[in-house]
């Protein structure tokens, strides 16, 4: 301490000058400065939420309309000699009758409707009359003819789908001006439109065919449904919950409780750092390579989907398993091992059991992301149209079915803007289920959370 | 299905082994279940385990070298009818049947920690040998350093990477540039000034941005955004006319990220001990002084790490770009034109009916292995830093 | 400053700097402070004593208004310094804190150099024109912490780089850069080894020629080394205050008596 020479220290300032009371330019200027510091940090938040806000309010306000839909209730008379050449009610005979004959039974029927209630509308051809409804309305018709023959001959009021011009005109996608440039519809269909709304025959309803439906074709986007995607969805998450649950699981208690400290482990551990961070599509190379290319699946099947998301989300279960099991005390274990119990006996007698919920919170949280993961399922053949729904699991798991992300991709690449409706209502389906889960989740970590 | 049936009979032999040798094990011990090494359910487990794994290996081993046929189904049942016997020969007092089953059980453990190195050798694998097709017909420095990509699937294309990288990153760029001062000055405002109230409100109003799936921000930008941008900005100011642009993917792209830096840079802000901000808030420092002179210079390499982390999600990200960049392989500096990037390419030529044969499918390969490369040695750098970082304050 | 005033300036040693009155503390529903009333005198060391959890951190750290960073913490009453209350609400209290300066239990140099460490307080506060006269604050700074032989040949490695004790007191030198008037030192050697703690002891003692120095400490030993004045706290309550070695001869109070005597704490 020979080096202290206290006369070299600053002395004191002298109180006079600086008040505490009276904040100096100085203070004045870095309190200035820190109150603009916060407000940034204000702002970026506020843009945060924004965002999020305006992502989720556009996606419902143009989503919501898929879950409408516009229906013309209109007396059908379903000629015999039309449906029931040969008169034996016979529905394999009837099979033969294609759908071009119940359009026309339509059209009579919507004309007939017109001239009886006096409908008139100046410039109205046949040919309007037939694209106001849509090509699936002929083909629900034929369907239910053929379910239940004794129809024939009577007079039926079923409620036909509108094209969806029609139905885009009773949601503000479309309007008259649009009409007359539109090619395919025409100012006096929607006249026509009017017309029969007033009349109570149009209406526009819950449409549960939207949730129930396979998908349909280019032109009729009013008939187009999730039903054979969200199979093939939940399909995939079944597979993904058997396959990726337990490997996950069984991965992390080795590495967590029983991996020795050597080249080996740290390999393993570098590997999952670096998978749970590799680009989506990647897996999906992987999978149309290994799982298609080389073992041969079929291409657009659940399996391969299932398979491809399984090694996706195996690196987010294992992360999070990880960390419930860390979070169960030491003391624990010392317990169970002072008692004589083998470590493999305290690790799934007690460490495990105590960990579980942090673990199933993961792996619905794993779940929820392979949910919506698209990518890699492009790459399988999941974009293929599918419109017959798959068998039940096992057999079905081969089956080529889409998924709900990948038909929300489907929709957006089509021409009809009535396909974006369709894509925003399917999304906001995908985000009630991934709600769902979270939720689920929420509450498990609430509901079981533990404090040492 | 027949497989199916098999794995149904391994089950049943299995069951049958474990109470078969549980029985067994307790007759040795004259039913008395103290003299055993082991519980009497261990031996049970020993023949189980002996029946299935034999048995499940062969059909599956089976199932992947050649088509399913009897000879496969009586070797599986073969191998797990050895396997029980085996069990049950062995059984008695003295075998120490715990021991066993923990061994076996850790073997297992140990196979399915593999399941990560089998899934990267398997990526590696698949991206290098169809890689290596695509190269042997097609010049490698061709694919590396050409500027010009028309694929035509009649043959003579130009299939350079360069515009396609280009693409990817100047997006990326853009994302970043949006997200890393929103989600940084977040977390900032979240981890140093936020009430706990407020906090609770707001981190996982953010962390919802994180659990959208990027198909919805796909559309979003393709919908909402890319129009907007066109009509507001880019035709007014003459820069273009296209809904999808570089502006478009990397707004969204940028949006998408928020979560992902604020929640990594909340997570490093908060390793940095309280007793620094003690010691700068004790000298009189103002919070934001102590934060940009204190905290911040010590948390940068764990933030770098992070920013780094998110600029390899932007690389790998797909369906923005799908539904928000466009398809036009150019490389140009306006923001407002339509460009394309690797991950669009890889979904372009891979859908579809594929020749895998012609280089317009294999190149595909060719640029899911450069985007590997890419994003790993991102991935790799990255997580090197913030495990550094953390080391340093634990 | 001339000679005349100098004296007066030494005359006045018995100058109260710090009065606190009726200050409570309460950290959500807990009273950790309950009705202290001190007197902290001008170029005095102060030592605060008592067994563990009875308060006086906590008190100490009002004097410089750090309990303002806790969301929880609550406090009541007046602490005037220099006939000002620090509580108004017109303090400021970054500017308070310029003038208080603080030393934490755990050294805690930032993670950078030990140039950038003492002289953080000068440019933040402006009190350097040029970089010459920053360069002398902190030689004076180091020297001032009995620092400057051991670390002035790499003024520009990481503070983090040395040994705790001289850890301690580059914390001690970057406190003092600032030019504060009191200076409080929360068990500055309770991370310490002996020989460290002795060499900072012998600086506070040094300190003291300048400033008001306030100490917490868990060793009375330590106390009766360093202080002129001790406050014993029990339970939140300031039991007795007086000279030290009054404190320590002649405690008034039987739970001072019993503390000093091992019987509890």
């Amino acid at each position: 301490m020979t080096d202290t020479t206290p006369d070299l220290v600053p002395a004191p300032a002298t109180p006079a000058q600086n008040s505490l009371l009276v904040a100096d330019a100085r203070t004045r200027r870095r309190n200035a400065a820190e109150t603009r510091f916060r407000a940034y940090g204000i702002i970026a938040i506020g843009l945060a939420i924004a965002a999020l806000v305006w992502l989720l309010s556009t996606i419902i306000a143009d989503g919501a309309g898929a879950f409408r839909q516009t229906y013309a209730t209109i007396p059908v008379t379903l000629d015999a000699a039309v449906v029931d050449p040969k008169g034996n009610r016979d529905p394999e005979e009837m099979k033969k009758v294609l759908t071009l004959s119940y359009d026309k039974l339509l059209i009579t029927g919507m004309q007939d409707y017109l001239a009886q209630e006096g409908i008139q509308i100046a410039g109205l051809s046949d040919q309007d009359v037939k694209g106001f409804l849509s090509d699936q309305a002929k083909a629900n018709l034929r369907d239910a003819v053929l379910a239940d023959p004794a129809l024939v001959g009577e007079v039926v009021t079923v409620p036909a789908l509108t094209s969806s011009r029609i139905d885009g005109y009773f949601k503000g996608r479309v309007t008259a001006e649009q009409a007359a440039r539109d090619s395919k519809t025409s100012p006096e269909q929607l006249q026509l439109a009017d017309a029969l709304h007033a009349n109570g025959a149009l209406e526009t309803r819950f449409n549960s065919d939207f949730i129930t439906n396979a998908d349909a074709s280019e032109t009729r986007p009013e008939a187009a449904g999730l039903g054979v995607a969200i199979l093939g969805s939940a399909y995939m998450m079944l597979i993904v919950l058997v396959l990726a649950l337990p490997i996950g699981v069984a991965a992390s208690i080795y590495l967590e409780e029983f991996a020795p400290k050597n080249r080996l482990t740290d390999l393993i551990e570098v590997n999952i750092a670096n998978l749970a961070a590799v680009p989506s599509i990647v897996y999906g190379i992987l999978g149309l390579a290994a799982f298609i290319n080389f073992m041969g699946l079929p291409r657009s099947a659940p399996i391969v989907g299932g398979l491809v998301l399984t090694l996706m989300t195996l690196p987010t279960i294992i992360i999070a398993t990880r960390a419930a099991l860390k979070a169960v005390p030491p003391s624990i274990r010392d317990a169970a091992l002072g008692v004589g119990a083998s470590r493999m006996q305290t690790v799934f007698h007690h460490v495990l059991p105590l960990a579980m919920p942090g673990i199933l919170t993961g792996t619905i949280i794993g779940l929820a992301h392979a949910l919506g993961e698209t990518a890699p399922l492009l790459l399988i053949g999941m974009v293929a149209f599918v419109q017959d729904y798959p068998d039940a699991p096992p057999a079905g798991l081969m089956d080529p079915t889409s998924a709900l992300p990948v038909q929300i991709y489907n929709w957006t690449r089509r021409a009809d803007p009535a396909f974006f409706e369709r894509a925003a209502g399917a999304i906001i389906v995908l985000l009630v289920f991934l709600l769902i889960m979270n939720l689920a989740a929420i509450w498990l970590r609430r509901r079981f959370e533990r404090r040492w | 299905m027949p497989v199916m049936w098999i794995v149904l009979i391994v089950l049943m032999l299995a069951t049958a082994g474990f109470v078969l040798a549980q029985r067994r094990a307790l007759a040795s011990a004259e039913g008395d279940a103290r003299r055993l090494h082991s519980r009497p359910a261990y031996y049970g487990w020993n023949a189980a385990l002996s029946a299935l794994l034999p048995g499940l290996l062969v059909l599956g081993l089976w199932r992947m070298a050649m088509p399913p046929s009897a000879v496969m189904a009586a070797a599986a049942l073969i191998a797990a009818l050895a396997g029980v016997a085996v069990a049950l020969r062995s059984t008695n007092a003295d075998f120490r049947a715990r021991n066993r089953v923990e061994q076996v059980v850790r073997g297992l453990l140990i196979v399915c920690a593999s399941v990560a190195i089998a899934t990267t050798i398997g990526i590696i694998l698949s991206l290098v040998f169809e890689s290596a097709q695509f190269f042997r017909i097609y010049p490698w420095q061709d694919f590396l350093f050409g500027t010009e990509w028309t694929p035509s699937f009649g043959g003579g294309s130009e299939l350079g990477m360069l515009p396609l990288l280009w693409g990817t990153l100047y997006i990326s760029l853009i994302a970043l540039l949006v997200a890393v001062p929103i989600g940084l000055f977040a977390a900032i405002y979240m981890s140093e000034y936020a009430s706990p109230r407020v906090r609770a409100w707001v981190k996982p109003a953010i962390e919802i941005l994180a659990g959208i799936p990027t198909i919805v921000y796909g559309l979003f930008a393709l919908v909402t955004v890319g129009p907007l941008l066109r009509d507001w900005i880019a035709q007014p100011a003459g820069l273009g006319d296209s809904g999808s642009s570089v502006m478009t993917a990397g707004i969204v792209m940028g949006i998408m990220l928020i979560p992902f830096v604020s929640s990594l840079s909340d997570d490093i802000i908060n390793a940095v001990p309280q007793s620094l901000r003690d010691g700068s808030l004790g000298l009189g420092s103002t919070p934001s002084e102590t934060i940009r002179n204190v905290v911040l210079p010590a948390a940068l390499p764990g933030i770098v790490g992070a920013i780094l982390l998110a600029a390899s999600r932007a690389i790998g990200e797909t369906m923005i770009v799908v539904l928000g960049a466009g398809a036009m392989a150019k490389i140009s500096g306006n923001p407002f034109e339509a460009m394309t990037t690797i991950t669009v390419k890889i979904v372009g030529q891979l859908t579809g009916d594929n020749d895998f044969a012609s280089p317009e499918t294999l190149v595909a390969f060719a640029l899911g292995l450069t985007l590997f490369v890419i994003t790993l040695a991102l991935n790799i750098f990255a997580l090197y830093i913030v495990r550094k970082y953390r080391e340093q304050y634990e | 400053m001339n000679v005349m005033a100098n004296l007066e300036r030494k005359l006045a040693q018995d100058d109260i700097k710090i009065s606190a009155r009726e200050v409570q503390v309460f950290y959500g529903e807990k009273h950790a402070i309950k009705d202290v009333n001190v007197d902290i005198l001008d170029k005095t060391v102060t030592a605060f004593i008592g067994p563990s959890g009875c308060g006086k951190s906590t008190f100490l750290r009002c004097i410089n208004r750090m309990n303002d960073t806790i969301d929880a913490a609550r406090v009541e009453g007046k602490i005037v310094l220099d006939g000002e209350d620090i509580y108004d609400k017109r303090v400021d209290p970054v500017q308070l804190r310029a003038k208080v300066g603080m030393v934490f239990q755990k050294p805690n140099p930032f993670p950078k150099s030990i140039y950038d460490n003492v002289s953080y307080g000068p440019r933040i506060h402006g009190l350097a024109r040029s970089r010459s006269e920053l360069d002398e604050i902190v030689e004076k700074s180091l020297r001032g912490a009995a620092l400057w032989n051991e670390v002035k040949d790499r003024l520009h490695e990481a503070g983090t780089g040395l040994s705790g004790g001289q850890q301690q007191r580059l914390c001690i030198a970057r406190a003092v850069a600032t030019q504060p008037e009191v200076l409080l030192m929360d068990e500055p050697c309770s991370a310490l080894d002996p020989i460290a703690t002795s060499q900072v002891e012998e600086l506070i003692d040094q300190l003291r020629q300048d400033f008001s120095v306030v100490i917490v400490t868990h060793s009375m030993q330590q106390a009766a080394r360093v202080s002129q004045k001790t406050a014993f706290f029990h339970l939140g309550n300031l039991v007795e205050y007086g000279a030290t070695d009054d404190i320590f001869t002649n405690p008034q109070d039987p739970r001072t008596e019993s503390y000093i005597s091992g019987r509890i704490g």
